[in-house]
Order: C-alpha cells, then sequence, then structure tokens
C-alpha cells in the first residue's frame, strides 16, 4: 500500500491544490486497498484483537508487494547504493519497508479506540535527559524526525507521559500509486482518521502553520517534524546519496525562535516501541536565511540520514521517493 | 489623520508606517510603503505566506521592542495593519509603562 501521509511533497501555502490531476487513472488497485483499510479494516479494527489484525496485514503482503512493485524495483538500487549493501539485501529492505508501513498503517486503527494508550507498550526510553535539558532552555523543542513507521504510536505514547508535541504533517501529500478516486475520496478521509488519532497536529496548509508552531515553541513546548513534511521553499541538497528539494520552513522557525532541535529515533510498533533522544543538535546562529541554512541544514539531514541508514526498514518512503 | 486613525481605535499612524516599512523590509519586497493603503489587508498586498508570518513577527518585535504573547500570533492579526497597529501600541505603551519615567 502507498503511504498517503507521506509528504515528501509538501507544498507552500500558496500552491495547495487538492484538484487531482486529470493524468491520474480513475481507480487503482492502491485505491482497492486503501478503500478496504478505511471501511471494513477500520470497522473489524474497533473490535478485533491486535494479533488478529496484524494477521490480517501479513495475508495482504503479497498484494501489497504486488501493488508496489514498480516503486520497489525503483527503490532497490537505491536503497543499495544509501545503506552500501548488495542489491539481495536491499530487496529484502524494501519489501520490509512496505510490511512495516503497512503494518504501522494498521496501529493507526488501533490508536482511534479509546483504549488506543493503553494498547501502547514502549520497551525503551533512551535520552529522555537530552529532552529535559533541551526543555530546560525555555525556548521550545523541535523535535526531528525521518519519516519512520513508529513515530506516530511515539508520539502518542510521549503525550500520554506528559510530553505532547504538536505533529507538523502534510495535508495532501503525494502517493503515487493513487488513482482519481483515492485522491478525491480516501485521502481525505484518511486524513480525517489521522486527525483523530492524533488530534494535536497542524498541517503545512494552514496559513496559521508556522505562528501554531511558534505558539508552541514560545510556551515552551515540543513540536514534532519529520524531516520530509516542512513548507516553505527549498533547497536542493543531497540525501541518501539522491538530490533532494527540501522544504527549509521550519528550519526558519528554528533560526528565528532559538529553539532547541533534538534527534528522535522512533522504532517498532504499538505491542512494542522503543523511542530514543539524540543530543540536542548544536546550532551555528545566523543573521540571514541562507547563511543559516548553509551552516545548519547539512547537520539537521545528516542526523535523519544516519537514523534512515542504521533501520532502513523502518523508513516509510524508499518506495513513494 | 493620525487623530482619526487613532479615534477609531486602531493605533497612530507613525507605528501604521514603521510596520509597513517593516513588512516591506523584512520580506524583501519591491514595493513601496505607499502601495499600502491604511486598510489595506497584508496578505493581499504582497503574499504573506505562514513562514513568511513568522519572519514579519520576529522583525516587528526587534522593531518595537516588544514580545507578541503566544495567543496574539495568528495570521488574522498579522494580515490586519490596522489591528496589528492597534496591538503593537498597546504593547509599546504597557512597555513603557512598566519601565517608568526615565
Amino acid at each position: 500500500m502507498g503511504t498517503p501521509e507521506a509528504s515528501r511533497a509538501a507544498l507552500p501555502v500558496s500552491n495547495t491544490n487538492s484538484t487531482p490531476p486529470v493524468t491520474l487513472p480513475l481507480v487503482t488497485l492502491n485505491d482497492l486497498l486503501w478503500l478496504l483499510y478505511l471501511y471494513p479494516i477500520r470497522l473489524l479494527a474497533r473490535v478485533l484483537p491486535r494479533w488478529s489484525l496484524y494477521a490480517i496485514g501479513k495475508l495482504s503482503d503479497p498484494i501489497i508487494e504486488f501493488d508496489a512493485r514498480r516503486s520497489k524495483a525503483r527503490a532497490i538500487p537505491w536503497i543499495a547504493q544509501a545503506c552500501r549493501t548488495t542489491p539481495a539485501h536491499a530487496r529484502r529492505i524494501a519489501g520490509q519497508s512496505l510490511s512495516n508501513t503497512m503494518l504501522r498503517t494498521l496501529d493507526g486503527l488501533l490508536l482511534l479506540r479509546p483504549s488506543g494508550d493503553k494498547m501502547l507498550r514502549c520497551t525503551g526510553l533512551d535520552g529522555i535527559q537530552h529532552l529535559e535539558s533541551a526543555i530546560a532552555r525555555g525556548k521550545g523543542v523541535i523535535l526531528l524526525a525521518g519519516h519512520l513507521c513508529a513515530n506516530r504510536i511515539a508520539l502518542r505514547y510521549l503525550a500520554t507521559k506528559g510530553h505532547p508535541a504538536l505533529f507538523v504533517r502534510n495535508q495532501w501529500p503525494e502517493n503515487k500509486a493513487e488513482g482519481r478516486f483515492g485522491r478525491r475520496f480516501l485521502q481525505p478521509r484518511n486524513a480525517q482518521l489521522l486527525v483523530r488519532a492524533n488530534p494535536d497536529h497542524v498541517t503545512i496548509q494552514d496559513p496559521d502553520c508556522s505562528l501554531r508552531i511558534m505558539r508552541r515553541l514560545r510556551t515552551g513546548g515540543l513540536v514534532a517534524l519529520q524531516i520530509d513534511a516542512g513548507g516553505g521553499t527549498p533547497i536542493e541538497q543531497p540525501f541518501l546519496g539522491v538530490p533532494w528539494r527540501v522544504r527549509c520552513g521550519i528550519f526558519e522557525i528554528v533560526r528565528l525562535t532559538d529553539c532547541a532541535v533534538v534527534p528522535m529515533l522512533c522504532l517498532g510498533s504499538s505491542s512494542g516501541f522503543r523511542i530514543r533522544f539524540d543530543p540536542m543538535l548544536e546550532i551555528d546562529g545566523a543573521p540571514s536565511r541562507e547563511t543559516f541554512l548553509s551552516a545548519n541544514l547539512p547537520r539537521f539531514l545528516a542526523v535523519v540520514e544516519r537514523h534512515i541508514i542504521e533501520n532502513p526498514e523502518e523508513w516509510r518512503l524508499w518506495n513513494n521517493w | 489623520m493620525e487623530q482619526l486613525v487613532k479615534d477609531a481605535g486602531s493605533g497612530s499612524r507613525d507605528t501604521m508606517d514603521r510596520i509597513r516599512r517593516v513588512f516591506i523590509d523584512s520580506l524583501q519586497l519591491n514595493l513601496r510603503e505607499e502601495d499600502f493603503s491604511y486598510e489595506a489587508k497584508l496578505d493581499e498586498a504582497a503574499g504573506l505566506d505562514s513562514v513568511a508570518a513568522i519572519e514579519f513577527v520576529t522583525a516587528i518585535e526587534k522593531e518595537f521592542g516588544i514580545t507578541f504573547e503566544p495567543e496574539k500570533l495568528t495570521i488574522e492579526l498579522m494580515r490586519d495593519l490596522k489591528e496589528l497597529t492597534a496591538y503593537v501600541d498597546q504593547r509599546t505603551t504597557r512597555r513603557s509603562a512598566s519601565e517608568g519615567p526615565a
């Protein structure tokens, strides 16, 4: 299944456009999978135990693999190059990434249950002292992460432990496998569910997005950012061995607010996940946007790259880049 | 004109002029202050997207030596020149009062 929440193609506010392009097919296999997910499986998830939901997910693995076969074929050489591994291993990583993405998407349904918080089993919380020392600066903290499978469940868990984080997301992410039906009807429905699962969020399409982030930071709070989810002006940078137009709006906020940036790594599933906070990143203050970004952006990207390369099967975007 | 603006509860003309200048300078716009009427919505006169808004906020804070209250950090306030002027005047007055006579 593709990842509608994958937000690589984050749009600046002024260019937001949800109109489906005419070149998309009317319905794709990916749309049908999302239709199953959003209706029958979502309804079943209200009552089914977690293991049986995961079993359904495992059973659907071959269909997901078939649906993503082209994107997977493109991803394999990239993974092999970025992770310096063999094509055979890269193939396994691509398949595992698809499977993990799907299982964490099912975790999203568990979070919709009233008892969702009780189903989260954190098996390790490392580096909390790094987070606490960053909070102690009093200027707010941006939790910087790659688009890893466990981020959403980890954020829900952190909120239950007294560390709520405003989650920055793209309301209209690109999913290359979807058709017009998926984009027009299913993606908005999924967006609604994501909001229910994590109401403490802001979308980059919200005209108030940056100001809401600023508000949270100024009150000493946390903002969670997946590095591909930023809005604003893009700058081309190498990322995992390929050129990438990084949207740098969020880093403008770092410059202007002097907040702390703490890398966050979340791995696993709702039945057992770990969270790790790395030491606060050192940030070179600079008066201008250009000098700030040239000094710090490679540092921000490098830490996320390291997380991905160490845990490639947890990164959701190999197959939807 | 200044009195009229004040009477409307919308802050002083001097503050408005400074805000217009800050808007142009902070966003590096190729515009003149005269291009904005006092009734202008700043985002209609020249794009004020989400990121530009915080650039504008921090520039205003620097210019006037104030800090916006968190609940006032909204795009509605930033785009409305009259409302923004009134708020900035209120904050500068409060700051002056708290500092007391020199």
